[in-house]
């Protein structure tokens, strides 16, 4: 006991030392993440519909520290309902309620609250900064309405919307890469196919791609997207499709077509890597040659994917009715290392470096 | 199959054996009661009369029940919907019979107690444990019963209005008239409520927004003597509902729900000496609109038409044995956004005797047998038995199988209806004692219902979810409910009523208590009476629910204390008031959605 005492206080010291001469040396690097949610797994929980609150839960890279309901621990009040999504800034956390139309705003390493976004929301689903000063937040309106979908550009110094941008319907996840956002058109309750390139306050681009665009993944300068297809019940059923686009030109320079009864789900990456989840398979595939026959890694069938540092994060949603859980994959044996409980459907993985 | 066929062959045997055989006149009765079955078919069962008075104070079903039966109900926020759990089953395992016909949607196999209204109506009754037998799909925990009556006799003329005015902005408003001859009698009733139901959340700066509601019904009940030993009859009914649905403690309310109801009964019954023959003509119409944003015009609907059309007969072989025989049709016609357009057709083939076998000992046995359906069609079965120990003893016992069928949505919905589904299946067994002594009355019920292929929708990917036949469940329980009278003087009588419910309901393959369904409820009324005034006290415990499927939240428990007041100023004119939670106690009965705060209401009722 008074062995490790001792070590960690040398290690306290050490780092304190270390920090303070590398802040000395090099002004212009970015400070290293103090707090007691720094280097770890941030969970959102979207928590029941309707009736309760989402909730944030927190993992220690090592796996040893787990703590539920983070931002109620600190601030003593809920989240709201329905947390769909977080996005993040280099200091703060942005917390989409989408049942309570709002975002809360809190300091991502101590989770603080600093506040909230209440109005000019409608339906918000994701949100993601372009740089320190502009946030987005797609918006699905009235989602029985296809016209009234846009994206709220959020000044984040004001913590408020400055601009609403209209877009075509069904905007969901989105990627933000040198100043400009990338907007996936799921759909909705509908089915879109496109991608709005948003720049500023505008709408620059659009770019077509396969049906029911899911997710994304950025490697290098290419922007890829995982397009779910049409489902059979439509009556208009279309294959899945992996889509590369070249963010310079923005235009689809590979486009890879699943088999017709297939839809694949949850695009992530590890730098070099595509994975994705089809079938109750999880699959990878080398990013630079995306018509490659895909390798298949392990069973599963998820809720949400991530990848950082050669493990693989999955979350399981159970029976949206309980609390879910959150798998570790090792990507060098491809075996389950770890499985945790989660909140009521944990639907977002997010790296707090 | 070849069972089916028995039983067919059995029912027109004796069906025709009694017609052709028996042809002598007997008088009618002078009340004659819609659904006969509830009286004379259910003698082993638990069967709660609600008393009129208890039933003429409340425009919410909810409330009603609440406080009367040890039905639970989840109510999504006042006068939302509301749906039963009557012994811990779910919310289509409760059967809604309107004068003997079985009013659950047809999209969702179930009634949503706020929608129905309890005004109207000469009697409204609990028969506990499974009625598939007599009432078909659903009545599995129970069924709840809505009976209009013809009366004749003596030249009788009423009116009644009945005008109240509760907090939240709270008008409601009852006027019946009835007309009754020798021969012909004719009841009219006509009900409305609208609230705008925005009370503040105790302890919070908030109010309940965007739940305003609206019900108004109009029935009329009306029968005519053909001759001595004939009777032509019809109820009919219209419901409309308006709703917005409102907000949560962190949720902002934007849907709303319309939905209209008509119901429409014909009858035909001529008695003879020894056998009854009723026919009876049958249209259920059901249309509802479900605005996700009342500030826009945008919706999604469906409308149903039920047809049905039986004949019955019931015959004494001897005068302590009477059997019942039904053969009925009904085509169902439904289409909605959600859906698209479909027909069922079923025949159903239902036997019922009841047998006195001494002055102690009455027995029933029920069967049923339904064609035609694209599905399973189950073989359903009921018995039960009264053994009258002494005067003041009296044991029951009930065994059935019961079942629900998948409803329209669980088969067609776009996208993920399951056309493979099959009816979920139900056992259930129940004793039960009543003791009397004094004048106290005490009734204790133990059940166990076994439930399998209950169809549950789960996730296929992240866009589809599709119901199976998944679920498992098992029902224990323990009710019992003690009644006290006593005149205190000539002209005051004290009454005291007092019900306690233990629910044990698991899901067999979590082995966890299953949402929204208390181990404990509680519910108490004391009352005094005297000449013109009359006072209660009704306390009710609700003990905590899980809202989750592992049980890791819970919606904590409550106390609530009621008191009303009415008084007699004429033999016309009635008024009185009410305090609801009289304690302003904080309570949800679902997360997040907090419930009225102390609340009044007055009225006033002429009788002329």
């Amino acid at each position: 006991m008074n062995k490790l005492n001792y070590s960690a206080l040398l290690l306290i010291c050490i780092s304190l030392f270390f920090t303070s001469c590398s802040k000395d040396d090099d002004q212009g690097q970015e400070p290293v993440p103090t707090g007691q949610y720094a280097n770890g797994i941030l969970i959102s929980n979207e928590g029941p519909f309707g009736s309760g609150s989402g909730t944030i839960s927190f993992i220690s890279y090592d796996f040893n520290t787990v703590e539920h309901n983070i931002y109620q621990n600190v601030n003593g009040s809920g989240i709201g309902n329905v947390v769909n999504a977080m996005g993040f800034s280099d200091t703060d956390a942005y917390i989409v309620a989408n049942n309570s139309n709002l975002i809360r705003i809190a300091n991502r390493y101590t989770f603080e609250s600093k506040g909230s976004i209440t109005s000019g929301l409608e339906s918000p689903r994701h949100f993601v900064t372009a740089n320190n000063d502009f946030g987005y937040v797609s918006n699905w309106g009235d989602p029985t309405d296809e016209e009234d979908d846009f994206i709220a550009v959020i000044d984040l110094n004001s913590q408020s919307v400055m601009a609403t941008i209209p877009v075509t319907f069904g905007p969901e996840r989105m990627v933000a890469h040198n100043n400009r956002v990338y907007v996936a058109h799921q759909g909705g309750y509908g089915h879109n196919h496109v991608i709005s390139v948003i720049a500023g306050n505008e709408l620059s681009n659009t770019i077509t791609v396969g049906d029911a665009p899911q997710s994304m993944a950025i490697v290098g300068n290419n922007l890829f997207v995982l397009g779910t297809g049409k489902p059979s019940y439509t009556g208009d059923e279309t294959a899945g499709t992996l889509t590369k686009i070249d963010l310079t030109t923005e235009t689809v320079v590979e486009r890879v077509d699943f088999e017709m009864s297939e839809h694949p789900e949850n695009l992530t990456t590890d730098g070099t890597h595509l994975f994705y989840n089809l079938n109750g398979q999880v699959y990878k595939l080398a990013a630079n040659s995306i018509s490659d026959t895909p390798t298949p890694l392990f069973d599963g069938f998820f809720y949400r994917m991530e990848v950082r540092d050669n493990f693989l994060y999955a979350t399981d949603a159970v029976d949206f009715a309980s609390q879910g859980r959150l798998y570790v994959y090792d990507l060098t044996t491809n075996q389950k290392i770890e499985d945790l409980q989660m909140g009521i459907i944990p639907g977002g993985i997010y790296f707090n470096e | 199959m070849c069972r089916k066929k028995i039983i067919f062959i059995l029912f027109y045997l004796i069906a025709s054996a009694m017609f052709a055989q028996l042809d002598s006149i007997q008088q009618l009765n002078e009340v004659i009661i819609t659904d006969s079955k509830l009286k004379d078919y259910s003698k082993g069962y638990k069967v709660d009369k609600l008393s009129k008075e208890e039933s003429a104070r409340s425009f919410s079903f909810t409330d009603l029940l609440r406080l009367n039966s040890s039905v639970y109900f989840k109510e999504n926020g006042n006068g939302m919907v509301s749906s039963p759990s009557f012994r811990g089953t779910n919310a289509s395992h409760t059967a809604v019979i309107w004068n003997g016909i079985n009013i659950n949607s047809n999209f969702t196999g179930q009634t949503d107690f706020n929608v129905v209204s309890p005004v109207g109506y000469d009697d409204i009754t609990i028969r506990s444990g499974g009625g598939g037998v007599q009432y078909g799909s659903g009545a599995i925990g129970g069924s709840i019963h809505m009976n209009n009556q013809f009366k004749f006799g003596e030249k009788n003329e009423k009116s009644r209005l009945h005008l109240a005015y509760a907090s939240f902005q709270t008008p409601k408003i009852a006027a019946d008239y009835s007309i009754q001859r020798e021969t012909f009698f004719l009841h009219l009733n006509a009900n409305f409520i609208q609230s705008e139901n925005d009370y503040s959340y105790i302890g919070y700066d908030k109010k309940n927004e965007h739940g305003e509601f609206l019900r108004t019904g109009f029935s009329v009940n009306t029968a005519k003597k053909v001759g001595s030993n004939a009777l032509i009859g019809l109820n009919s009914e219209v419901v409309y509902n308006d709703r917005n649905f409102s907000g949560s403690l962190n949720t902002i309310g934007k849907d709303g729900y319309e939905d209209y109801h008509t119901r429409n009964l014909f009858r035909f019954q001529k008695n003879y000496e020894k056998l009854r023959f009723t026919a009876r003509a049958a249209h259920l119409f059901e249309q509802f609109k479900y605005f996700p944003n009342t500030e826009s015009a945008n919706y999604d609907q469906g409308l149903a038409h039920s047809f049905i059309a039986n004949t019955e007969f019931e015959a004494y072989l001897n005068p302590e044995m009477k059997v019942q025989g039904k053969l009925e049709y009904t085509v169902i016609d439904a289409e909605g956004d959600n859906i698209g357009s479909h027909q069922r057709h079923t025949i159903a083939a239902v036997l019922l005797l009841n047998h006195n076998l001494n002055k102690k000992f009455t027995y029933g046995i029920n069967l049923r047998q339904e064609f035609l359906n694209d599905f399973e069609n189950p073989f359903l079965f009921a018995a039960d038995a009264r053994w009258s120990i002494t005067e003041n003893y009296q044991l029951r016992a009930n065994l059935s199988r019961n079942y629900k069928i998948p409803t329209f949505n669980d088969l067609y919905w776009i996208a993920g209806g399951n056309l493979d589904l099959k009816p979920e299946s139900s056992y259930q067994f129940e004793i039960g004692k009543n003791f009397r002594w004094g004048n106290f009355n005490l009734d204790i019920a133990g059940y166990l219902i076994k439930s399998k292929d209950m169809i549950k929708w789960v996730p296929i990917n992240m866009s589809l979810w599709k119901p199976e036949n998944l679920e498992q469940t098992e029902n224990k329980g323990f009710e019992a409910t003690l009644k006290y009278g006593k005149s205190l003087s000539q002209s005051v009588f004290l009454n005291l009523s007092s019900r306690y419910a233990y629910t044990d309901a698991k899901d067999l393959d979590k082995e966890k208590q299953l949402i929204y369904v208390p181990f404990h409820s509680w519910t108490n009324m004391i009352s005094v009476t005297t000449t013109r005034f009359s006072g209660y006290l009704q306390y009710s415990y609700n003990g905590k629910v899980f809202t989750t499927t592992d049980n890791s939240s819970v919606v904590d428990g409550y106390n609530l204390l009621n008191l009303g007041i009415d008084y007699e100023l004429s033999k016309m004119i009635k008024v009185g008031g009410m305090v609801k939670n009289i304690a302003n106690t904080y309570y949800e009965n679902v997360a997040y959605r907090p419930m009225p705060p102390r609340n009044f209401e007055f009225f006033i009722t002429l009788n002329f």
